[in-house]
């Protein structure tokens, strides 16, 4: 090897600076070993380079030192501090270490050490408090929505009690007028002062039954239905009191009284001797068609 | 350096009063601000402290030991300090133009300093800065200031004669 040639490839210096990497530096520990010239030449370099650094001494403000002191004992108490991890064994030695931007693969881990420690400490910081802020947000924006919700919910349930109280009342007040009608027809039926009037089907409906209720003293009606034709539509059934002989309207029959659903009171009459019903146009008539009559029975 | 090695912290007072300018004078000349210069001072001595077990004697002066340690934390918190600002994009020419500009004010101290820094020529001095407090090489130096390898390498060589003449 060219002693002089290598001396002036610049390597020493390099080393001198630190930018080697391990095993460059491992060779030139080893050519300096070898070559007391080599040797001699790389000390100048330190040497030199260290009276530079020797020449830029700043004598750092008196209150500065006791600082230091003082936190470098504190951390040095605080071992797991990543600030404490040791050099790596090639750092220890007089040869600066790789700076951190050498292209070299083999980076000294000390330096990336170095500039990993400054990052975490400040961004671990941030980024919890990032981290926190994003987790509130998130957080108030899910109560929204679930206040939101839990509102809109909360007014439909009340819109159907509403509905239902509503339903329910209706419910109530109809079954209890029908309960009402159904006590008074009841106590039609128990009460002895109604004598019930059989009418048997005309041979026009031989089938055709109904019975009528009639109350003398009070002149009340009441009509039974149990079976009657199906009528045409715009017709409906009409009831007239025999008295005499002489037909007088006792009314007509609602559909749910002809379909015997349901007992039907009927205009009172002062006298009678018999019942007939006949079908009419819908609403009554003042005479009755004889000729539709259905059902008749005497007292 | 016994104390040292027998882990007496004494002796860290007296390295602190050995050390501290020609420490603090470099890595303040590399980070610029006070504050960070004492922040990085304070975390190499932690460094040295924790690591001095492993300094070998036989290979180097324990002045060029810590002194690299004190060099490279000052380098390594000006890079990762101008990544965090997002100032990566700005071009290496500008933000060493800006090292460069920043010339300490004169002091005392300074007088060694300016010595030397008359046995250098601009060129020679500015290619020491740049390898010295800008942790660049040679190569790096070479494409910051557009020059081919070899004259980088010359001229640093050259430079680096002179300074080690001066002492001796």
């Amino acid at each position: 090897m060219n002693i002089q040639e290598y001396i002036e490839s610049g390597i020493l210096e390099e080393y001198a600076l630190g930018v080697l990497n391990e095993v460059e530096r491992a060779e030139v520990e080893r050519i300096a070993r070898e070559h007391p010239e080599v040797a001699r030449e790389l000390n100048s370099i330190i040497s030199g380079l260290d009276a530079y650094a020797q020449a830029h001494a700043i004598t750092p403000p008196a209150e500065m030192r006791d600082r230091v002191l003082q936190n470098w004992q504190q951390a040095i108490r605080q071992p797991q501090q990543p600030a404490a991890a040791p050099l790596s064994g090639d750092g220890s030695s007089a040869t600066p270490r790789m700076v951190a931007s050498a292209p070299a693969p083999a980076a000294a881990p000390v330096q990336q050490e170095a500039v990993v420690r400054q990052l975490p400490t400040q961004e671990s910081g941030s980024s919890r408090t990032r981290w926190l802020v994003a987790a509130s947000v998130a957080l108030l924006l899910l109560s929204g929505i679930g206040n939101f919700l839990l509102y809109n919910r909360l007014k439909q349930t009340e819109a159907n009690l509403e509905v239902a109280q509503t339903e329910q009342s209706r419910y109530a007040a109809t079954q209890k007028a029908a309960l009402n009608e159904r006590d008074q027809q009841l106590s039609v039926l128990r009460n002895e002062a109604f004598r019930a009037v059989e009418l048997k089907g005309t041979p026009k409906a031989p089938d055709a039954l109904a019975r009528v209720y009639y109350n003398a003293k009070t002149k009340a009606v009441y009509v039974d239905v149990r079976n009657l034709p199906e009528l045409p539509t715009g017709k409906q059934y009409q009831l007239w009191a025999l008295d005499n002989g002489k037909p007088v309207d006792a009314g007509v029959l609602a559909t749910a009284t002809a379909t015997g659903d349901s007992i039907q009171q009927m205009k009172d009459i002062a006298s009678a001797q018999a019942f007939a019903m006949t079908v009419e146009d819908e609403g009554g008539v003042a005479s009755p068609t004889l000729s539709t009559m259905t059902v008749i029975g005497n007292l | 350096m016994q104390r040292l090695r027998d882990r007496d912290e004494g002796a860290m007072t007296i390295f602190y009063d050995k050390y501290s300018a020609a420490l603090y004078g470099v890595i303040l000349r590399i980070v610029k601000k006070e504050e960070i210069a004492e922040d990085v001072l304070q975390e190499a001595m932690v460094k040295i402290w924790h690591s001095f077990p492993s300094y070998d004697a036989d290979k180097g002066r324990l002045f060029t030991w810590v002194m690299n340690v004190c060099r490279n934390l000052a380098i390594d918190k000006i890079r990762s300090r101008q990544y965090r600002v997002g100032s990566r994009t700005q071009p290496i020419e500008e933000s060493a133009a800006l090292r460069q500009a920043a010339e300490p004010s004169f002091r005392p101290e300074h007088i060694g300093l300016q010595e030397m820094t008359r046995q250098l020529n601009p060129e020679q001095r500015q290619i020491v800065d740049l390898l010295y407090f800008g942790g660049f090489t040679q190569s790096e130096v070479a494409d910051e200031l557009n020059l081919p390898l070899g004259t980088v390498k010359t001229r640093a060589r050259a430079a680096i004669k002179v300074l080690s003449k001066l002492i001796r």
